[in-house]
């Protein structure tokens, strides 16, 4: 036997669903389609069921919800139990903190191999019908792009969010219960603080502009870079320079010792393109720099590079975005 | 078929783990009693053998390429250093060693060939107490899976209270390894942990989350991964330099860990089957803008030219 079925596994924020687990329910339907097996989407915790009613619109064979409130163990739990049911199954996460986690607790319980920051997906060749899956990804900072297949019946792969698309369909996929089983959560949840305005991440932003050590301070981030990242409905990232310096809180860290981004746009103000940095972006599909520095290292693998000040230009560019915005709206 | 030892670099064959007694072997979790903290193992004991996961890895700032012929990492003149995520782990469970100041100790575990005894050495040097290396051919080319089986295994033994782990690697990135072990462990894993404190028998972290964190605990022994915001890595003295010296590193091999699943390359249920290397990013374009509109303009017109705008 192989690998048929796909798990698309939900987060999502009392029902409000993750984007990138819409990408994995969208994705498990090409992939399942391909191996001839069936979609199930799991979704657990409060607002389970109303995930599930998002969820309606995605190609979804079965959407299995259960409101149980057991941090971690009742995600891993229901995805245990949906994917024995199947039979085989490729487990796809997003590749976040949650779904890693999730992910690979799963993979460590069942068994199975893990793949993570999937950004494609191939055939086996070497699978007895030969058009078993394997997962792309690149390794080492994106040095190597390497294909991992699957042995065995089961799999995970988290798959990097913003490159698959999400689509809508007249899906109508049947909701099914998950059934409790009793246990009580290893770790206990005894708060949770929003520390800034839930925004968008830069993981999943389509446009990310991010400043370094060349913003000087704090300001920038929180004015005319996030100016500029608003009028495309993006998010702000930042170099290591710029978090070191406390101008900005780590989680918008690009780079090797923060987050791995490859949106489609992505603007570096200020930010000279040290390799640490390089390899948590370079695989953005179209880079633009804009630095005082011609010679700076980022001149080596933008697509454009506009020298001169970026106080002056940012906000100016900003404009010019709103009206052509503006201007298709 | 590929060496294993090409994968390595790819794979899990680097990594160390540290701490003092042996957890999951010898205290087992006791069944809740009143006025007892459930799952409190040991209230007799109150030192704490606080175990660190480490691993070797190429450096960052190192030239790497691939050999286009042989799709092989060239290797030579590669440097090598502990991962630096590691560094936040060693420097938690040192931190946590101080704290409590009640004898606890700090041990290092890395599953590494022998070239790693250097990473391991640097562990000690910040100031772990002893080390635990498990190096052996056969378990080049694990994958994470495999990788989870044989530290876990090696992990037992060592018989812990607590295990601390960075967040993942630079080279694999994959930040799987901490979630796998602990369920490999059969024990809680606290991850991405932003502070840590244990009191009562309880390890209590903030746990980063998206815009924010969230306070999670739970009974020891447990696993928890620390991040980069969790602390600054102390430099190891020239005196911790001289100590570390002294310490010892105990060596395992695959057979001491009574494995009775196949890891390494054969055994690894992630199967690398191709390596390419990606096209190169070319040089783009570079224009100097002559004011702040002219630079404005120049991006608008490039963003329109890509369909952006």
């Amino acid at each position: 036997m192989a690998i048929q079925n796909v798990i698309a596994f939900i987060e999502h924020k009392h029902g409000a669903v993750r984007r990138v687990s819409l990408e994995a329910a969208t994705q498990a339907r090409v992939l399942a389609d391909k191996l001839g097996g069936k979609v199930h989407a799991v979704a657990v915790g409060p607002g389970a069921a109303v995930a599930a009613e998002t969820l309606k619109k995605y190609p979804v064979d079965q959407i299995h919800v259960s409101e149980e409130d057991r941090f971690l163990d009742g995600a891993v739990d229901a995805l245990e139990s949906v994917a024995k049911s199947a039979g085989n199954a490729l487990v796809l996460v997003g590749n976040t903190m949650l779904g890693r986690d999730v992910g690979s607790r799963f993979a460590a319980r069942i068994d199975c191999g893990v793949n993570a920051d999937v950004v494609d997906f191939t055939t086996d060749p070497s699978t007895s019908s030969g058009q078993g899956v394997a997962a792309i990804m690149p390794k080492l900072g994106g040095l190597v792009i390497t294909t991992c297949a699957f042995a065995g019946d089961y799999g995970v792969a988290a798959i990097r969010p913003n490159v698959f698309s999400a689509k809508e369909t007249s899906g109508a996929g049947e909701i099914v219960q998950i059934a409790s089983n009793g246990k009580a959560s290893t770790i206990t949840v005894e708060d949770e603080v929003e520390e800034a305005a839930a925004e968008l991440g830069v993981e999943e932003a389509s446009v990310v502009v991010s400043g370094g050590r060349g913003m000087g301070g704090p300001e920038p981030f929180t004015t005319i870079l996030k100016d500029l990242a608003e009028a495309f409905g993006g998010a702000v990232g930042a170099s290591r320079a710029a978090v070191d310096a406390g101008w900005v809180s780590h989680g918008h860290q690009v780079g090797q010792t923060g987050k791995t981004v490859s949106p489609p746009l992505y603007i570096a103000v200020g930010i000279s393109g040290a390799i640490q940095h390089k390899v948590g972006m370079r695989t953005s599909e179209t880079i633009v720099a804009i630095n005082k520095d011609a010679n700076a290292p980022i001149a080596d693998f933008a697509d454009l590079l506009v020298v001169g000040d970026a106080f002056a230009i940012v906000p100016a560019l900003t404009n010019l975005v709103r009206d052509a915005k503006a201007a298709h709206a | 078929m590929r060496r294993p030892l090409d994968l390595e670099i790819l794979t899990g064959y680097f990594y160390v783990v540290g701490g003092p007694r042996g957890f999951l072997s010898e205290w087992p979790p006791v069944p809740d009693e009143p006025g007892r903290e459930p799952g409190f193992v040991r209230p007799e004991v109150c030192a704490l053998k606080i175990l660190v996961t480490v691993k070797l890895v190429p450096d960052t700032n190192a030239d790497k390429r691939i050999d286009p012929a042989t799709k092989r990492l060239v290797r030579t003149g590669v440097e090598t250093v502990l991962n630096p995520f590691d560094e936040y782990a060693i420097e938690a469970a040192l931190q946590l060693k101080e704290k409590l100041n009640d004898g606890s100790t700090v041990t290092v575990v890395s599953m590494t060939p022998a070239t790693g005894k250097e990473i391991v050495r640097k562990a000690l040097a910040m100031g772990a107490d002893d080390a635990v290396m498990i190096s052996d051919d056969t378990l080049a080319g694990c994958d994470l899976w495999g990788t989870s089986v044989a530290l876990a295994a090696a992990i037992k033994l060592q018989n812990a209270d607590i295990v601390i782990a960075g967040t993942q690697s630079t080279d694999a990135i994959s930040g799987d390894l901490p979630g796998m072990l602990a369920e490999k462990l059969g024990i809680p894993g606290l991850t991405y942990a932003r502070t840590l404190e244990v009191s009562d028998g309880r390890v209590r972290v903030q746990r980063e989350t998206d815009n924010g964190y969230m306070t999670i605990s739970a009974p020891l022994p447990a696993l928890v991964s620390v991040t980069k915001s969790a602390n600054e890595p102390r430099y190891p003295s020239l005196k911790g330099i001289m100590g570390a010296k002294k310490k010892e590193i105990k060596q395992l091999a695959a057979a001491d860990l009574g494995l009775t699943v196949a890891v390494g390359i054969d055994g690894a249920k992630a199967k690398l089957i191709d390596l390419a290397t990606p096209p190169v990013r070319g040089k783009g374009r570079v224009v100097t803008a002559a004011d702040a509109d002219d630079g404005a303009k120049q991006i608008v017109d490039f963003l329109k030219e890509r369909k952006f705008l």
